[in-house]
């Protein structure tokens, strides 16, 4: 795990890295300003996170929620700099294969999948505030966590290994394929649970 | 990490995690399965926590342990499970092999 004073520095270094390379990016490429503005603005909200949660804040219903939203905001800043710093070596001219920013970007995103499914396990409701069985909880949370994690495995490997043009419906169908496995289930035991009341 | 794999690295805490996997459990629920006494498993629970793979919560009076494992935690359970692994385990047949050479050590005026 990273430690809590790395994530404190990272954050805010990641949110300024990032804005400048969205700036960059606008300035090389000003016949996009649609994308570089929303970058601009989701960094912006990232910053305005940061802000207005307190190093030291203690919420006695969620303890650790601020270490969990700069957790949140470094692995976000984290995917922008990579991102725009491969759009912006591409519109500079530094890498020719205008492929490769494509792909890695898609592989950042598969990262974010497969990071999110392997958290979802992890993350608890207390027991006594839950709606429905806490096994049956569990297990769901588990088969989503697994079926995200895989999903995401899948559609990182197809961007890797696919030529561009199979690449993108591939990896729509894998990661369609595993939502539609997750709201299926939730679907299945809601369904359930009607029945059982 | 170092505390997901000596957690993992124990037999009765990989079988406590396998039946948590069913449901969240008491203690004394979880304590049923073994034949080891209360300190004991309360130790082994105390390193489950530690390493963050289950959460206990009060109900009432009981205390609920239930399982708190990301998706790369269980995966390593599954393999731990699947090898059998157990960093002691050379040290323990090394044991046993001289508790067994001293069983058949043969008595005095035997050939």
């Amino acid at each position: 795990m990273i430690a809590k004073s790395t994530v404190d520095h990272a954050a805010p270094a990641l949110v300024a890295l990032s804005s400048v390379l969205a700036a960059g990016n606008w300035y090389l490429q000003p016949e996009r300003p649609g994308a570089w503005a929303s970058a601009l603005f989701l960094i912006g909200c990232m910053g305005l996170a940061l802000f207005l949660v307190p190093r030291d804040a203690q919420d006695a219903a969620r303890p650790g929620a601020g270490d969990s939203i700069r957790r949140g905001v470094v692995f976000a800043g984290l995917m922008l700099v990579m991102v725009l710093g491969l759009k912006l070596a591409t519109a500079a001219g530094l890498i020719v294969d205008g492929d490769l920013s494509r792909r890695a970007t898609m592989i950042v995103t598969a990262a974010f999948f497969v990071f999110t499914g392997n958290a979802m396990p992890k993350t608890l409701t207390p027991l006594a505030s839950l709606q429905c069985d806490g096994a049956k909880t569990q297990a769901f949370q588990r088969f989503a966590g697994w079926t995200w994690v895989l999903s995401g495995l899948a559609f990182g490997i197809a961007w890797l290994v696919l030529p561009i043009d199979l690449a993108k419906p591939v990896s729509l169908v894998l990661l369609m394929t595993g939502m539609l496995l997750v709201a299926g289930q939730m679907v299945r035991l809601r369904l359930r649970r009607r029945r059982e009341a | 990490m170092n505390r997901v794999f000596k957690a993992l690295a124990d037999p009765t805490r990989r079988r406590v995690l396998q039946l948590l996997r069913e449901r969240p459990m008491s203690a004394g629920d979880l304590s049923e399965h073994f034949a080891v006494s209360k300190p004991t498993m309360s130790a082994h629970f105390s390193v489950l926590q530690e390493a963050g793979l289950i959460e206990a919560e009060k109900i009432g009076r009981t205390i609920l342990y239930r399982l708190k494992m990301s998706v790369l935690e269980e995966a390593l359970l599954g393999f731990a499970h699947t090898l059998g692994w157990d960093p002691n385990a050379p040290e323990r047949r090394s044991r046993e092999t001289r508790k067994g050479g001293r069983q058949r050590r043969p008595m005095k005026g035997e050939a």
